[in-house]
């Protein structure tokens, strides 16, 4: 015979069963807008998508994305190598070096306000910030390297926090034993703690290129537009061309192929990112074979 | 009279009955002693004082070890056992508010010498910790990681001391098809005897085990035990440990701790059997701890 459950158990139960509806349905607000998102872009790029638009370049509202996807291209490999660098050894100095000194205050407190504050900042507010100083004030015009300046100083407060986080949590058996052995800081760094920590920074450095090609409001006020496709030249291009702006300026033109290119713009930056998502992807599962997860 | 001036005369053939022949009593095995021109004690602990902050750890710490021989560190938990371990390599030396008084040497030279290089002090001082501690690396790039960082072979050679490591803790025929796997789905045991292949490549001369065993089975702990006595009389032993059985299975000799002082050491069997402290007393026999 089994004996009835005991109230505290049904209790216990329900809460249980509580608990994991309200993750489903959490699940379900993140999956959801995405997948509208991603079905809502498609269905209305698919049908009138022309392969040229690839490879002709923007005339005035019509044309094709040729300048734009080239320019969010370059953007994106400006920022990876500028943000990238500055922002995991930002982030290596305030976890590895920055360490509690001997009267317990921590070095790199300078350091972290000043990434704090600069995360704090409206993207649009950073943008007029370059259109002053470095547009304006250098006579550099709207330009690649304006750009590049302003979207890096976006991003690299979340590579390095995000760097910092993923180093802080390596397990300290690993510092300890590359210690031990009379490995040098450095070395074990290199060789044992960035390895374990590559997942960390590698989802940091996607999401900041993620954000650096989704930005519109500082590249406004720093690149401008052009038709032109983009060159190398750094400073005084008169414009430069990037895929939000057809996302944001062409969709408010009157002209169905004015709207066509701006959804044509939003299926390729989502075509980047999810490409971006995946290589990142490879990178961390074959670096991680012998991780201990 | 020391070793070096007795005349080498054929020994008579003796019976070896248990346990390595000592040096001190076969004059060839101690003229045919590489260490024979070194100090006898390889390391020494003079009045030790540590502190962390205001807290004081350690105090006065006074200890010579026999080169060649295990020693066990037993004592009830905070007693300090591991603090003093790891300021033999001075693994203590970043930790906040770190300071200390009096000395510790290695082959008569202080460990806090300015000319001494922290990264070679810690290749002759060896350590293995509590819980194994496997880079997250190949099973054979682990046992050649501190070779590689202190650059003591490379290229093919690497592969000669993977080799000849695992085949030293017995674990080369349960890994030689896998070198390239992950070492985190080998046993926790098979771990730990890595982490050991790991801190013999690099030549140590001096190991520090802090429970080595504590999280390991029955079986791996004796085949962890059998190895750290098959590894003497080359490496000097330290061991931490709280199984009391293990301290008098292994070791040569014991140090009591108590409250962060040395209440007592000594030959093992004198420590265990018929201890000077009542303290010694209570804790061996089990009625402390
Ligand atoms: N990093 C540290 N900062 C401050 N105090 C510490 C630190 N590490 C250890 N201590 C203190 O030093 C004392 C001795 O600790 P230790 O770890 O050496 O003890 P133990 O004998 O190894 O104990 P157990 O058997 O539990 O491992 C304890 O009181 C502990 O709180
Ligand atoms: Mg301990």
């Amino acid at each position: 015979m089994v004996a009835a459950p005991l109230p505290r158990t049904r209790h216990r139960r329900a809460f249980d069963i509580l608990f994991r509806l309200g993750t489903y349905v959490a699940l379900l607000l993140v999956i959801g807008p995405a997948a509208w998102i991603l079905i809502g872009v498609v269905a209305r790029a698919v049908p009138h998508w022309q392969w040229k638009v690839l490879t002709t370049p923007t005339h005035g509202t019509s044309g094709g994305l040729e300048n734009a996807i080239i320019g969010t291209l370059v953007l994106m490999a400006g920022v990876f190598i500028i943000a990238g660098t500055i922002g995991v050894f930002a982030g290596i100095h305030l976890a590895e070096l920055a360490r509690p000194r001997r009267n317990g205050k921590e070095s790199g407190g300078l350091l972290r306000t000043a990434s704090d504050v600069l995360s704090g900042f409206p993207s649009i507010v950073l943008g007029y910030v370059g259109y002053v100083a470095l547009v304006v004030g250098l006579h550099w015009g709207f330009s690649l390297l304006p750009a590049l300046i302003i979207l890096s100083i976006m991003v690299i407060p979340y590579i390095a926090k995000s760097t910092e986080s993923a180093l802080r949590q390596v397990p300290t058996g690993y510092r300890e034993g590359a210690e031990a052995l009379g490995m040098s800081t450095g070395y074990s760094l290199r060789k044992v703690v960035l390895k374990s920590a590559l997942p960390g920074i590698v989802t940091g450095l996607l999401l900041a290129l993620a954000i650096a090609c989704g930005e519109t409001a500082p590249l406004i006020y720093t690149a401008g537009w052009t038709d032109a496709v983009p060159n190398l030249q750094l400073t005084g291009s008169h414009g430069f061309a990037y895929l939000t702006y057809p996302i944001f300026t062409f969709y408010n033109q009157p002209g169905q192929q004015a709207h066509d290119l701006a959804y044509d713009a939003a299926l390729i930056l989502v075509v980047i990112v999810l490409i971006l998502l995946v290589t990142s992807r490879i990178i961390v599962a074959r670096t991680q074979r012998h991780a201990d997860r | 009279m020391t070793p070096e001036e007795q005349p080498i005369k054929p020994s008579p053939p003796v019976e070896i009955a248990s346990g390595p022949p000592s040096r001190a009593l076969d004059p060839v095995l101690a003229a045919l002693d590489p260490d024979r021109a070194r100090p006898a004690h390889v390391m020494e602990s003079k009045a030790l004082k540590l502190s962390f902050g205001a807290k004081t750890i350690l105090d006065d710490i006074e200890m010579r070890f026999t080169r060649g021989t295990i020693t066990a560190l037993i004592g009830p938990t905070g007693s300090g056992k591991s603090t003093f371990l790891r300021t033999l390599n001075r693994m203590n030396d970043k930790v906040v508010g770190f300071s200390h008084q009096g000395d510790v040497t290695l082959d008569n030279q202080s460990i806090w010498e300015p000319n001494q290089d922290l990264l070679t002090l810690r290749r002759r001082v060896g350590m293995l910790f509590q819980r194994p501690n496997p880079f997250p690396m190949s099973i054979g790039d682990n046992v050649v990681a501190g070779v590689k960082a202190h650059r003591i072979a490379k290229g093919k050679q690497l592969d000669v001391v993977a080799e000849r490591r695992l085949r030293e803790v017995g674990l080369w025929d349960a890994v030689k098809d896998r070198l390239g796997d992950s070492p985190f789905r080998l046993s926790g045991g098979q771990q730990q005897l890595l982490c050991l292949a790991r801190a013999l490549a690099v030549g140590p001369e001096v190991l520090l085990l802090d429970e080595p065993t504590s999280a390991l089975d029955p079986i791996s702990t004796e085949m962890v035990e059998g190895l750290v006595r098959e590894l003497t009389p080359a490496l000097t032993i330290i061991i931490v440990t709280h199984n009391l059985g293990q301290a008098r299975r292994v070791s040569d000799g014991t140090m009591f701790f108590y409250d962060g002082k040395l209440i007592e050491h000594g030959t093992t069997s004198q420590m265990f059997d018929d201890p000077r402290c009542e303290q010694t007393q209570n804790y061996v026999t089990g009625r402390m701890g």
